[in-house]
């Protein structure tokens, strides 16, 4: 392990938990074990360290699903929604923290302000998105998923899988009892409809 | 050929001048209910809740539903195939949907003074002095709203606007109508290859708007010559899909031959709705004898997109009060029947989140030590700056917003 990693590790941590306002630069050289000037002399300051930590996120998030496109196989599209449902929730909870920090209010809100931050939080949401956006497009091209907008289709499906990882985050309820109806109503919305 | 369009205020004498210009010219008329007409057969929404636009007060709902924009998406397009039609004469709030690069609408704005119009809205309705004012400043902040929406000035008497502004108290009707006649007339009116363009990219900017309201998406749409820009006005995270999206609706409207996408200056502003509830503007009560004084000082803070309500002596403030409760008061001190200090105690003793604002000429250091012991917000001497008393408004109306937030 890095002293830079260290210092990522520690930071994710704590802008998840106390947020981007609350945590300090002393605080964060506290936790990651290293001195606050090694700290400034990887990243120029606060934000720049945040920008770092969503970065290397939407990396994972691509490596992590081309990681897993590799060793699925699917019959038609309408199975694939369903598996990256199954893969968004387990990559969720592999990266719990990087998640908890994403529904975090400060990166949208910094995102208005800076043009990097926007930037980069697109491009996490975009790959987000794409995941169900391909699986959409895929069940289109071998007809098991009827005429709909992919896009659309994708972002719907995303915000009740991602509602889903917010509703166990912060424990309203268990999950677990509504994992099997978010996918049937998926399939049920995506499915051609045979007249 | 040429096209006029005649924006009013209410009890202006609007009327008879629209005849007249009628009369003389052959035009057609067109009104606000013809336009609503059109546009409701377009898109099959009641004329009666199209309507409903022209008041400055959206649902409630409206931000779920867009029926406001779905509704103003249709009536630009209803005025764009009107604008096929030639010689007409557009009198309301339609005429102003009409983008000004069409150089054969003429556009007239007639309107007068306040005391003017509200002596013809006595006579009229035969009302009182006080609920004419009231009635005609409600109108006036529909025009106002309206304006604001469509071209961002908060007043809408704004000469800018107009090719011309005409003073209906100050010229009888005759000369009134061969005056815009006359401009009408002119050449650089005059419907041309350049205008009758300009009507072509009206219709195809109203087409792609209406698609894309159908879709929930509310952005700024211009066209020229055939290629179509979208301006979002708000912020939005996925700016990419969104545009993507919005193209993909854009380019299936049959004309256009190419989409160009843009922020507009809400993207980047942080708090904009925020923003929009503060600057709402507080029902503001005036409360003076001095008529000629309160009137004038009405007209202003319209001027400052403040409506206010007139109360002449202590009974009546007490009255509006107790019905239609205002958030502000002006207070005058000395006044016949019920002096200002009584109605300020009374006021505090029953409805204490009304803040009042003493505005006397003739009081002394000892009067204001009691009014504010009594609860005034502010103690102000006659003669005031309008900008300084709207200013206390806003301190008012902040103090109020806060009270209600921490409610």
């Amino acid at each position: 392990m890095t002293r830079k990693n260290n210092i990522l590790l520690a930071a994710t941590h704590l802008l998840a938990v106390k947020g981007f306002k609350e945590t300090s630069m002393a605080e964060l050289a506290k936790v990651a074990g290293v001195a606050q000037g090694t700290i400034f002399y990887h990243y120029k300051n606060k934000e720049e360290l945040f920008l770092a930590i969503l970065r290397s996120f939407q990396e994972d998030i691509v490596a992590e699903f081309s990681r897993h496109r590799q060793t699925q196989q699917f019959d038609c599209g309408l199975q694939m929604v369903a598996d990256v449902i199954d893969f968004y929730l387990h990559m969720a909870s592999q990266m719990e923290e990087r998640f908890m920090l994403l529904h975090r209010h400060d990166a949208h809100e910094l995102a208005r302000s800076n043009a990097d931050f926007h930037a980069c939080l697109e491009a996490i949401y975009d790959c987000l998105i794409d995941i169900f956006e391909q699986a959409i497009l895929l069940g289109q091209k071998d007809g098991s998923i009827g005429d709909c907008s992919p896009r659309r289709m994708a972002m719907i499906i995303f915000t009740m899988v991602d509602g889903l990882v917010r509703f166990h985050t912060y424990n309203l309820y268990d999950v677990g009892g509504l994992y099997e109806d978010v996918v049937r109503a998926c399939e049920a919305m995506l499915k051609k409809n045979i007249p | 050929m040429s096209v006029i369009t005649i924006f009013s205020g209410t009890f202006c004498n609007t009327e008879a001048v629209m005849k007249a210009l009628v009369s003389d010219t052959g035009r057609k008329l067109m009104t606000d209910r013809d336009i609503v007409e059109r546009a409701a057969l377009l898109s099959g929404i009641a004329g009666s809740k199209i309507e409903r636009v022209f008041s400055p007060r959206a649902s409630v709902f409206n931000k779920f539903t867009h029926e406001k924009e779905r509704s103003i998406a249709y009536l630009r397009l209803a005025m764009a195939k009107t604008l096929s039609e030639d010689n007409l004469v557009i009198s309301g709030f339609s005429g102003q949907l009409i983008p000004r690069e069409i150089h054969h609408v003429l556009h007239v704005c007639l309107i007068a003074e306040l005391k003017f119009r509200v002596q013809r809205a006595i006579k009229a309705l035969n009302v009182s002095e006080s609920e004419a004012v009231k009635l005609i400043a409600g109108q006036e902040e529909a025009r106002a709203a309206w304006i604001k929406a469509l071209w961002g000035k908060a007043d809408p008497w704004d000469a800018k606007l107009y090719d011309m502004v005409l003073p209906t108290d100050k010229k009888d009707v005759n000369a009134l109508s061969a005056t815009i006649v006359e401009h009408a007339d002119s050449s650089v009116v005059r419907t041309s290859a350049r205008s009758m363009k300009a009507v072509d990219d009206f219709m195809l900017a109203a087409q792609v708007e209406v698609e894309l309201v159908h879709e929930g998406h509310q952005v700024g749409v211009s066209s020229k010559n055939g290629v179509v820009a979208l301006t979002i006005n708000k912020h939005v995270l996925m700016l990419n899909r969104l545009e993507s999206d919005l193209k993909t609706i854009a380019s299936k409207v049959p004309g256009v031959q190419k989409v160009e996408t843009r922020v507009g200056p809400g993207f980047h502003q942080a708090d904009i709705y925020r923003k929009q509830d503060f600057n709402m503007p507080s029902k503001i009560l005036l409360v003076d004898d001095e008529r000629e004084f309160v009137q004038t000082l009405s007209e202003r803070l319209l001027m400052r997109e403040m409506g206010s309500a007139i109360a002449y002596d202590g009974e009546s403030a007490l009255e509006v009060a107790r019905e239609d409760e205002p958030d502000v008061m002006i207070l005058d001190l000395k006044m016949p029947g019920i002096d200002g200090m009584e109605v300020l105690r009374r006021v505090k003793a029953t409805q204490p989140q009304i803040e009042v604002i003493i505005l006397t000429g003739h009081g002394s250091e000892a009067d204001k030590e009691t009014c504010m012991k009594l609860g005034a917000f502010a103690y102000l001497q006659k003669p005031v700056d309008v900008e300084e008393l709207s200013a206390t408004i806003k301190l008012a109306n902040e103090k109020i917003q806060r009270s209600r937030a921490s409610r």
